[in-house]
């Protein structure tokens, strides 16, 4: 069932005013109807009681001088004139009929009993009407009416028929004005909706919201980009933080490294170079991290340079597969299907570092296994690149999101290091070069996919 | 009101239920008739030619009611002397004198009431008849207006006029 919450706030205001008319008018056109209905019946009473007083006095002389003909003429006189008084009787002083005259057909009875002492009565669509015969302050008898109100069922039908169709216009005019009142205040709140969800969806805080009211909503927005705006501060400083830190730290880093490699180099002794070759370990790593830092702020500030050049992609397969190799312990990586045979346009060494990366996260998150496939796909445009391993695989909500800045997965038992950003870089530097890159995961193991664009050269030599 | 209480039908009443359905009648009459500027004294005065049962009903009509809001008497008329006062004379058909002699004596301002066909046509203002054993009444228009008084149309529309 629809819940009125789930309504757009748009399509609320068109409802609210929309019901609130149609309320409103109900209501008026009711009490028009009740109203109109209740005055007719009242013109109708105030008329017949005149009719009876007329009869009633045109009448003594009859009852006076026992002539029921002429006052029965005088009522069959009558049902000509007002056809609606279907019957008409006159009583002398005992309540005994006098003159009597109905229309045919109409059911006989006594007129006096559905009255009770009343001067007038509505009973099923039909007014009965009672008056004295006075003579000299003395009553001598009663003239009874019975009236149908076939009019005023007529009139009632006319007038609901009428303020059904003024309903129905007043639905479609609310309507047409709700629809464009409501743009007045909806469009600005939607406005502002679809800023937010823009941010939601990119990440990118874009230029501040535009509204030009004074009211609560112009509040809200004001304090929507006041927000944005300390975000994009907070944002930029963040940024200039890590740029200036990666560049800080990679100078004294570059220099221990240095150092520590010739140490590598000059120590014969097997237990202290065991120990330097332990440092040198984390130094890399450490460089690694630090690298990572660099080309992350490099993306912020849009200084990542791309050296575009066309090069064989077999050769860099093989390359980042045999170098992936050595340093993993754990896992065989093997490289399926036949040579791609084509050439790439693109900055090799960043397709490279892609590539490293991925291979290296399919070996950290796939602990206890053994093997990582590299495939390789060909169509019309593009080539496709597959990783796959065997591990612990990317819950399906978490897909997009491993490809942001920072993002670390939390469902993730095991503790993996790293900043989060290796994903975020590989994502750069594809869409630089107009791939694409995914990830497909069904619960075990997952596999990282990335395109490259095929433009079909000639192979060149491989080079030596 | 006294005529409202009596049935309509005449053929089997005896005399003095006859007798009484006319009293009411001619009681009736005074409150359509309009006597203008005559019956300027204090009393109304009804005079009955010939013996009739009328007599006591009339009376018991002057015991009840007023008439024009007046005391109403009612007197036997044996000479035409007596008619001098009256405002208003029944000749019943007991009647010894003649019909012409009555109307001889009697002055404009008095009402006449018979109760013998032909009656009318003869000269009385107004003269009951019955008509399909009911009893009803015919006028005489010049009779009346001649008599100086004028009958209210609500009587009229009753009445049989006759020339």
């Amino acid at each position: 069932m629809l819940k009125f919450n789930d309504i757009s706030l748009r399509n609320k205001l068109i409802l609210m005013q929309v019901f609130t008319s149609v309320v409103v008018f109900g209501i008026v056109f009711g009490v028009f109807i009740i109203t109109d209905a209740n005055s007719y019946k009242q013109r109708k009473v105030d008329s017949m009681v005149s009719i009876a007083k007329v009869l009633g006095t045109n009448s003594i002389s009859s009852i006076q001088f026992q002539d029921p003909e002429s006052a029965t003429q005088m009522l069959q006189e009558l049902q000509t004139v007002s056809p609606e008084i279907i019957r008409s009787e006159i009583t002398n002083k005992e309540g005994q009929v006098f003159a009597s005259y109905s229309k045919a057909g109409t059911e006989t009875f006594s007129i006096p009993q559905i009255l009770h002492g009343k001067s007038y009565s509505f009973v099923a669509q039909q007014l009965f009407v009672s008056n004295p015969i006075k003579s000299n302050n003395e009553v001598i008898g009663n003239v009874y009416l019975q009236v149908t109100l076939t009019e005023l069922q007529r009139i009632k039908q006319y007038k609901y028929e009428l303020a059904f169709i003024l309903l129905l216009v007043a639905l479609v005019f609310s309507f047409l004005i709700a629809v464009l009142v409501q743009g007045y205040l909806s469009t600005r709140l939607l406005n502002l909706v679809n800023v937010v969800r823009k941010i939601r969806k990119t990440g990118e805080i874009t230029k501040a919201v535009e509204d030009k009211g004074k009211d609560e909503i112009a509040t809200l927005i004001q304090a929507f980009n006041k927000l944005m705006d300390e975000i994009r501060e907070n944002q930029k400083k963040k940024d200039e933080f890590i740029g200036i830190a990666s560049h800080e730290l990679k100078t004294p880093l570059t220099s221990i490294k240095g150092y520590v490699e010739m140490l590598n180099m000059l120590e014969q002794d097997p237990q202290k170079k065991q120990f330097v070759k332990k440092a040198l370990n984390n130094i890399n790593k450490l460089e690694s991290l630090v690298k990572d830092l660099l080309d992350v702020s490099k993306i912020q500030s849009g200084q990542l340079q791309l050296e575009m050049k066309e090069f064989n992609i077999d050769e860099l397969l093989n390359e980042t597969v045999n170098a992936s190799q050595m340093v993993s312990e754990t896992h065989r990586i093997v490289k399926q299907d036949s040579p791609v045979n084509e050439m790439i346009y693109g900055d090799r060494q960043r397709i490279e570092q892609v590539l490293l990366n991925l291979l290296s996260n399919a070996i950290k998150y796939s602990p206890g296994e053994n093997t990582v496939i590299l495939e390789t796909e060909k169509t019309e445009k593009e080539l496709i690149i597959k990783i796959r391993d065997y591990g612990i695989g990317v819950a399906p909500e978490e897909q997009t999101n491993i490809f942001e800045r920072f993002y670390r997965s939390n469902k993730v038992a095991v503790h993996i290091s790293g900043f989060g950003l290796g994903l975020y870089i590989c994502r750069d530097i594809i869409n630089r070069h107009s791939g694409r890159i995914w990830v497909e995961s069904a619960g075990k193991g997952s596999v990282f996919n990335f395109s490259l664009p095929l433009k079909h050269s000639p192979i060149q030599q491989i080079h030596a | 009101m006294v005529a409202g209480s009596l049935t309509g039908t005449i053929s089997a009443q005896n005399a003095q239920q006859e007798a009484n359905l006319k009293a009411a009648f001619i009681y009736n009459f005074t409150k359509y008739i309009d006597w203008g500027s005559y019956n300027r004294d204090s009393l109304f005065i009804i005079g009955v030619a010939g013996d009739s049962p009328i007599m006591q009903s009339l009376n018991a009509i002057a015991a009840a009611d007023r008439i024009n809001n007046k005391r109403v008497i009612v007197k036997s008329i044996n000479t035409g002397a007596d008619i001098a006062d009256c405002d208003l004379i029944f000749i019943s058909n007991k009647c010894r004198m003649s019909l012409n002699y009555i109307l001889s004596k009697t002055r404009p301002g008095v009402l006449t009431v018979s109760e013998q066909p032909g009656f009318a046509e003869a000269g009385t203002a107004l003269n009951f008849v019955v008509v399909n054993n009911r009893l009803k009444f015919e006028a005489n228009l010049k009779a009346i207006s001649a008599a100086g008084l004028k009958a209210g149309s609500q009587l009229l529309k009753l009445a049989i006029i006759v020339d």
